[in-house]
């Protein structure tokens, strides 16, 4: 299935494939991701690279928002050899302290973000440290980092040990620094880079759009220099700590944080780690299912887990707050759109708040872009989850499923040939993905409905300007078609009558058109519902970066 | 077209300064409406079925509805512009007492509106027939009123004598003299033509040519005292017109034509006019017209007398 799997290269210091057999308890997260990196994304050249500088500009993102920063992120990748690149990717964060660089690049699951739950970009916390291991196993060169934080700028390599899921890491020089900011640096093989739509330039151009906050700049391999600016300076809301629900919880996720946990027993874990999980609940479940909740979190199995969420499906629960959702808003996706894709017209709605699963607030938000500067002949989808561009596995998403129910014809909008493009948000603390790749929403009903819904009422809105601007088409139109008529009809008319001269009749008929077809498109402006944003779309950014 | 311009109004005829009156009153309507600072708009009777009535007269004829045309509205401005330009040609054919056919005025009229402008007056001479009609109706005029020639068809014979006035003479035409192909009746017979006498007790109107001239060889009309014409099928306006003015004169007018769908329609045109030419209906129509010739009954009535055998035998 994975055609790189068996190429470890040879000067790799990790153990060997012998040794990873002998020892079977030791096999490590590491080892475990290695085998499955397809999981997380690493398939396909192309799509390795996006899913590469994904995880980077993820994080990325997520830090200058923790900490109130607007961001400005820089990618470079140089084409080092055949599907051989290196890839910089710098931004303005804080930085990483040292004790965590390690840990944040070198291990797996050791994230900042998976013991806290909140509506972030990335969440699963393997990202990172799955770039720095595919690095090493394609090129065997370690990572470096520079991260400039509280005064002090640390210079890195970091290597994952694959046996035993730790960083070994080669600090190279410490020194003042009167910055923040972090840059990571790797060699990547086996990716390539390309400028299909799935590619990293697309990939960076939907982050911009999604993230207005922030500035974007890609250097591409042969010096092709893009630059996303910055469409509003205001961050976004920080995101709410909250503990996940236990409804929103896969059976993956519910696994691979029982293993990184330091409870000594589940139930622990499970009380600890999800909100509204009271030790009532335990007993409930107890009663429902047959799992061992005084064994180690450490020890549960694929199969419990799978029994955990299906019974915790069953029980009752406290709907997590309202408020641990962030849409982007209606306002900054409209500026962002208008910035990055120019289109003729634009129509953004925003929706409220609703819930699926029984307990998951959730907020769908859809700007449509139409004509303009958008001169694909085909009617484009971006997918989006908490801001973050969903580039793969679209045909099984709610999203590109809703888009197709809707009867496109109604809004005169053809899908197959018309220059629009259909953006679409989810907000939420529990994202319905689809798989551990995360690049897909499923399709559960009130998610897709409400998806269906707030598309086709955006949509409603490109409607109205499309049949305005036809109008005011068909007007200026019908003002030239009567004004080239109007010199015969004078002479004709000043010499039939035997009065008046033509040039008089000329100009008053011009004067007559002109009053008349000036009048109907004055009208027409008045009757304008809106769409143009009046600012008056709820705030979003709470504080200015200093 | 010649330069032959005459001097103003003297010696125009009065039909011909009554259609200048219209015209220029219709121009003049049009510009008041342009100074008031509204559209100048043109108002026609409605041609279609919806208003054409059979009623007791005994003819067709247009009802009451009429239709108001604006410069301002797209879809008629192009026509609009059309009208007017029509009808100031037809003002200059007047005025320089020149006759053109319908698609001669549409040669004239076929131009570019302009050097930048890929569009023409005219493109095709429908358009234009139609805006003559058009201008018949709302002026209640006919088109020979405006110097519009239209096909000649009809042939005459008997003892008529008529006085033409054409082309700055006077010529008189004698029926009884005109040989064995009779007197082509011309367009008009009504501007610049009068009948200076009539000796004749009905008309006779025979369908076929063929039929016409061997009555005519045989001098029927001098031995029955009669006006012999053929339409030569349909009849043209000026030979309707024509037939008409015999009626007004009082004599009776007998159709001949065959016994069939064409030969009907032929005859009842005569007699109530036409859908087409319904707004001239009360000019057209001859509503005393009979008809005469063999029908479906008298084929079951007479069948087997020994004078209709030989007819139908001839």
């Amino acid at each position: 299935m994975d055609p790189n799997q068996p190429s470890i290269p040879a000067n790799s210091d990790i153990g060997t494939q012998r040794d990873t057999h002998k020892d079977f308890k030791e096999h490590s997260v590491a080892e475990f991701f290695k085998k499955n990196k397809h999981m997380l994304g690493f398939s396909g050249k192309t799509r390795s690279l996006t899913t590469i500088i994904h995880e980077y500009v993820t994080n990325s993102l997520d830090a200058c928002d923790e900490h109130g920063i607007l961001p400005n992120i820089k990618v470079e990748i140089i084409e080092i050899g055949e599907e051989k690149y290196r890839i910089v990717v710098s931004d303005n964060g804080p930085g990483m302290p040292k004790n965590i660089i390690g840990k944040a690049l070198g291990k797996m699951l050791a994230g900042t973000k998976f013991h806290r739950y909140m509506q972030q970009r990335g969440q699963q916390g393997i990202g990172a440290t799955g770039c720095t291991m595919y690095a090493q196993i394609t090129t065997g060169q370690p990572f470096h980092v520079l991260s400039a934080h509280n005064g002090k700028m640390l210079s890195c390599d970091i290597k994952v040990n694959l046996k035993t899921n730790e960083p070994d890491m080669v600090i190279i020089g410490e020194q003042e620094a009167s910055y923040h900011g972090l840059t990571v640096e790797a060699e990547f093989g086996d990716v390539k880079f390309d400028k299909s739509s799935y590619g990293v330039l697309e990939y960076l151009k939907k982050t911009a759009i999604a993230n207005p906050h922030a500035q974007i700049e890609l250097v591409a391999p042969g010096n092709e220099y893009y630059k996303f600016s910055r469409s509003i300076e205001i961050a976004p809301k920080k995101p709410k700590e909250v503990k996940p629900h236990p409804l929103g919880i896969s059976v993956y996720d519910l696994q691979a944080m029982a293993h990184s946990s330091k409870e000594p027993k589940l139930s622990g874990f499970l009380v600890d780690s999800f909100s509204r999980f009271s030790p009532q609940k335990i007993s409930e479940l107890k009663e429902i299912i047959d799992v061992d909740f005084s064994k180690s979190p450490k020890e549960l199995s694929w199969e419990d887990s799978e029994k955990l969420v299906k019974a915790i499906q069953k029980l009752k629960w406290i709907a997590p707050p309202l408020d641990s959702v962030i849409p982007i808003g209606k306002d900054q996706i409209e500026k962002s759109m208008k910035n990055i894709l120019d289109p003729e017209f634009i129509n953004v709605v925003e929706r409220d708040i609703k819930i699926y699963s029984g307990g998951i607030p959730f907020a769908v938000e859809v700007g449509i872009g139409f004509g303009g500067k958008i001169n694909e002949q085909k009617g484009e989808i971006y997918r989006y989850a908490n801001r973050t561009p969903l580039m793969f596995d679209a045909s099984g998403c709610a999203i590109a499923n809703a888009i197709k129910e809707i009867e496109w014809k109604r809004y005169n909008i053809d899908m197959e040939t018309d220059p629009a493009v259909i953006f679409v948000n989810i907000s939420s603390v529990h994202i319905p993905y689809v798989g551990a790749g995360k690049q897909a929403i499923s399709d559960i009903e009130e998610v897709q409905q409400e998806i269906k819904n707030a598309i086709m009422e955006a949509a409603r809105g490109i409607k109205i300007s499309l049949g305005r601007k036809r109008k005011v088409g068909d007007m200026e139109k019908k003002k030239t078609a009567l004004l080239r008529y109007i010199s015969r009809l004078s002479e004709d008319l000043a010499n039939l009558a035997e009065t008046g001269s033509k040039d008089d009749i000329q100009k008053k008929l011009t004067k007559i058109i002109e009053t008349k077809y000036m009048t109907n498109m004055v009208g027409e402006e008045e009757a304008k519902p809106e769409s143009s944003g009046a600012g008056e779309g709820e705030e979003n950014g709470g504080e200015k970066e200093e | 077209m010649a330069e032959k311009k005459k001097s103003e109004s003297a010696g125009r005829r009065s039909e011909d300064q009554q259609a200048l009156d219209r015209l220029k009153g219709l121009g003049k309507g049009m510009v008041t409406e342009v100074d008031g600072g509204s559209t100048p708009t043109f108002e026609t009777p409605l041609r279609g079925k919806s208003n054409i009535l059979f009623d007791t007269d005994g003819y067709l004829k247009l009802g009451d509805k009429t239709e108001t045309r604006k410069f301002m509205n797209l879809g008629q401005a192009r026509t609009f512009m059309q009208t007017i330009s029509v009808a100031n040609k037809l003002k200059q054919f007047i005025r320089e007492d020149l006759h053109t056919s319908i698609r001669g005025l549409y040669y004239q009229l076929k131009f570019s509106l302009g050097d930048d402008l890929d569009e023409s007056l005219f493109e095709e001479q429908s358009e234009s027939n139609v805006l003559v009609e058009d201008l018949e109706v709302a002026l209640g005029a006919k088109r020979e009123d405006f110097h519009l020639t239209t096909d000649r068809k009809g042939v005459l014979a008997g003892n008529i004598k008529l006085v033409d006035k054409f082309g700055g003479e006077e010529v008189t035409i004698d029926g009884t003299k005109q040989g064995r192909s009779g007197w082509m009746i011309p367009s008009d017979v009504d501007n610049g033509m009068e009948i200076e006498s009539l000796n004749a007790n009905y008309v006779l109107v025979v369908e076929k040519d063929a039929l016409w001239q061997r009555l005519n060889e045989d001098r029927f009309w001098q031995k029955e005292k009669a006006i012999l014409i053929t339409p030569k099928g349909q009849s043209s306006r000026g030979t309707r017109r024509m037939i008409r003015k015999l009626a007004d004169r009082g004599l009776p007018i007998y159709v001949f034509t065959d016994c069939d769908a064409w030969g009907w329609y032929i005859y009842w045109t005569l007699k109530t006019g036409s859908m087409n030419l319904a707004y001239l209906g009360k000019e057209f129509s001859i509503p005393n017209s009979r008809f005469i010739g063999v029908t479906m009954s008298d084929i079951e009535r007479y069948t087997t007398t020994k004078c209709f055998r030989e007819l139908c035998l001839v």
